[in-house]
């Protein structure tokens, strides 16, 4: 029993050692000129038990979509969603990836600026992850031709190209 | 501020304990329980507490827990059937728990939970003490109540040249008043947070010696206090809140006198390197075929140090400042062999000589420094998203591990260090040009952005709409003037499709006036803006192959119409994108800006606007006719 124990408390000890990182995400941020991208990195948890290559996939999106509309943290100028907008969903079909967005996205304040770096900066974010290569954005569970008053194409997946 | 939240890894004799447990009870036992705290002087009763393993676990789907979240700014993102439970703090950073992983991840840390979150129905349970401190929350008691007491989390110091900015964060709303103030000090008083950040830190920059944290106050209700000892003769600037977070300023008396180094983001030279003594001479430039591509050699005598850019294709031009630095001789303006359009030369200012290359492409571009000058190599072939800028030092301020180097190689976009994954899909990518050929080569249709029911967007009063209107007047009057047969998208102020119409429906309308028409050219007018002042600058929007010499042309014209030029931009957006003639999306300047709305609402500055795009498309339409259009 005691050997039992022991073994047990190895494996444990050297199962939460080894592969405590999954793969390294980029999370890009639109810098104050509204174009030039930079980066964080963070990195993903492991693939866990049971955890389909599918659903960690689509695990991957959700966190790399919440942690790209979040931003950088406050010290760090960067374009940044407006406040309040969340991730209500993602999902992943073939290599197009969907981020659904709340609607406080819409709050963009006017102009083109906002929206070019946010989006330009998700669709970076999202289209580095391994077999994702477009981005379709949904509002609130909708397909818009545009946010309101704005000038990005939303109803088809974007690409790192349409930058 | 993240460190402190580390809790100590598994060792051995936890992993022995855990797995005892784990091999004595089949199931975690959990009894449930409620708590009732005292958040910023409002009770918050949480009952969807459960204990596990000795610690508690909060639902997410408590109405206290929730309640919580929003009074700190925190988003939570999880809904049944999702493995994944995300917070965004008011930071912002995402705390990542899963279920049946004790893992969570405090924005790029990762550590360990008392226990794995786990659901129960449809409710998912989280480490509660974890959750609390990844709110900046610390669990108090003050007799028999409960407290959860916001913790100034963070006090960072951000140095910009003279002046130094404490960034100060917490999980409440900071309103700090000045308590005590001397020429020598500032006492600042956070009330309602406490923290433990207490100490002293010494800054020695910007005007600020050191900060002294201290608290007081109750466990209720506490007070920190920052004391901010001042060097002498520093000015401290009225505390600034933005949004959760307060800013303190303050600026240095005396600007320090800037050496070359400091003067420009060049990396200092390296220890041991002699200064530079009096400027270095730049005795000549020259340019010989490499290997398909151009070398361009600069002979520099002297120390100096170097800056150089590259702007995004289309727009393919490059530039090194050699600093402290004399030209010798006159300036240099010469038509260059491929893949090198044209080379410029000339002193750009009191003690920068500049080199501005003209490149037919986004090429290869080596730049290796030398002890005697610099060599710039430009390469025959195509680069996806190459670095945009770099510095170093010429003559002795090279270090050993410069010399002989090519710092220039293909890289990704991002500046900031990170690779994209797909690097093969960070090509700016634009398709063959089209062959549209204008049924009426003389039109130009301009679109005034907005109108009618839609305002664009709105600043002291003024609406974008009725600015763009105006500029497209005085556009079609020069154009007009000039030869052009013009077509406004709506010549009033109208929704061109319909009032409150969608999106789609008014501005495809818009581009099928001009499709309809078989323009030669299609120039939308916009104001920018943004949720803050801080952007400005004027911008010019393309989408397809055969926007580019448009946009390049117009751009060209609006840098110096006084505001920053932002460039030319690729993005897709409607009105270009489907448009089947050359098109631009012209972002003036931001109605957002104090200084650029100044511009805005000046007449005198529209119509130089206009005059300055009106000059961008003749210079298009004279190195692009239409064969069936004589040159403008």
């Amino acid at each position: 029993m005691l050997l039992a124990i022991v073994a047990a408390g190895t494996w444990y000890v050297l199962s939460n050692r080894a592969g405590r990182n999954g793969e390294t995400l980029a999370i890009y941020y639109a810098k104050q000129n509204g174009t030039t991208l930079g980066a964080i990195r963070i990195s993903m948890r492991p693939r866990q038990p049971g955890e389909s290559a599918a659903e960690h996939l689509h695990n991957t999106v959700l966190y790399a979509a919440v942690q790209a509309v979040a931003g950088p943290p406050n010290d760090v100028l960067a374009i940044r969603f407006p406040r309040g907008t969340r991730v209500l969903n993602v999902g992943v079909e073939g290599s197009t990836a969907t981020v659904d967005l709340s609607k406080e996205v819409e709050l963009q304040g006017g102009g083109s600026f906002g929206e070019n770096g946010e989006f330009k900066a998700l669709v970076y974010t999202i289209t580095g992850i391994r077999g994702i290569d477009a981005l379709q954005v949904l509002v609130d569970g909708a397909r818009l031709e545009t946010l309101p008053g704005g000038h990005l194409e939303l109803d088809q997946p974007l690409h790192r190209s349409d930058w | 501020m993240i460190n402190r939240f580390i809790a100590p890894t598994g060792s051995l004799v936890s992993g022995i304990v855990l797995a005892m447990l784990a091999l004595a009870v089949a199931a975690p036992a959990r009894a449930d329980s409620s708590l009732s705290a005292i958040y910023q002087r409002q009770t918050i009763r949480f009952t969807h507490l459960s204990s596990t393993y000795g610690a508690r676990a909060v639902g997410v789907n408590d109405t206290g827990f929730q309640a919580l979240l929003r009074a700190t700014g925190a988003l939570l993102t999880w809904k049944p059937g999702e493995r994944y439970i995300l917070i965004t703090t008011s930071v912002p950073v995402v705390v990542s728990f899963a279920l049946g992983d004790r893992r969570y991840d405090v924005g790029p840390i990762a550590l360990d939970a008392a226990f794995a979150p786990f659901q129960r129905g449809d409710e998912a349970y989280l480490p509660f003490d974890e959750v609390l401190r990844s709110l900046d929350l610390a669990l108090r008691r003050e007799g028999n109540v409960t407290v959860l007491q916001p913790q100034l989390a963070g006090l960072d110091v951000r140095q910009d040249g003279n002046r130094t900015i404490l960034l100060a964060h917490g999980a409440a709303v900071l309103h700090p008043r000045i308590l005590r103030e001397t020429d020598a000090a500032i006492t600042y008083s956070f009330e309602g947070v406490g923290t433990a950040l207490v100490g002293t830190r010494q800054i020695n920059a910007g005007g600020v010696r050191s900060l002294q944290i201290s608290t007081t106050g109750t466990v209720r209700d506490p007070t920190t206090l920052v004391t901010v000892a001042l060097a002498s003769g520093a000015v401290a600037e009225a505390p600034r809140e933005e949004e959760r977070d307060v800013a303190l300023t303050f600026d240095a008396a005396v600007p320090a006198a800037p050496t070359v180094a400091e003067a420009s983001p060049t990396p200092e030279p390296a220890p041991g390197t002699a200064p530079a003594n009096g400027p270095a001479l730049v005795t000549g430039v020259t340019m010989q075929p490499a290997n398909g591509g151009v070398a361009v050699t600069i002979a520099v005598t002297g120390d100096a140090t170097y800056e150089w850019h590259r702007l995004r294709d289309p727009d393919n031009r490059f530039w090194v400042d050699v600093k402290n630095a004399q030209l010798q001789g006159p300036p240099i303006e010469q038509n260059a062999p491929g893949p090198l359009v044209s080379m410029r030369v000339r002193q750009d200012d009191a003690a920068t000589v500049r080199i501005a290359l003209s490149l037919q492409g986004p090429k290869a571009i080596a730049v290796t420094p030398s002890a005697g000058g610099l060599g710039i190599v430009v390469g025959a072939q195509d680069v996806a998203d190459a670095p945009r800028s770099g510095s170093g030092g010429i003559g002795n301020v090279v270090s050993a591990g410069q010399e002989n180097t090519a710092p220039v190689t293909p890289a990704p976009l991002d500046q900031s260090g990170a690779a994209p994954e797909n690097p093969s899909d960070t090509t700016w990518k634009f398709g063959p040009r089209s062959n549209y050929a204008p049924t009426n080569p003389r039109l130009i249709v301009l679109d005034p952005g907005h109108g009618g029911s839609d305002r664009g967007t709105i600043h002291g009063g003024v609406a974008e709409a009725d600015l763009t209107l105006d500029m497209a007047k005085r556009l079609r009057a020069i154009l007009i003037a000039r030869g052009w047969e013009v077509k406004l998208t709506h010549e009033t102020d109208v929704d061109v499709y319909a009032p409150n119409d969608s999106a789609h429906d008014e501005l495809q309308t818009r581009v099928d006036i001009a499709n309809n028409a078989g323009a030669r050219l299609f120039v939308s007018i916009h104001a920018n803006a943004f949720i803050n002042a801080g952007p400005y600058g004027t911008t010019v929007y393309i989408s397809k192959p055969d926007d580019v010499a448009l946009g390049r042309a117009i751009e060209s014209h609006l840098a110096s119409d006084g505001t920053k030029d932002d460039g030319l931009i690729k993005a897709h957006y409607y009105v270009t994108f489907h448009t089947r003639m050359p098109a631009v999306l012209i972002e003036t300047a931001f109605l957002s800006n104090p200084s650029d709305y100044a511009l805005l609402t000046s007449s005198a500055w529209r119509q130089k606007v206009a005059e300055e795009i009106a000059d961008g498309i003749g210079q298009y339409t004279r190195e692009y006719p239409v064969s069936n259009q004589p040159a403008q």
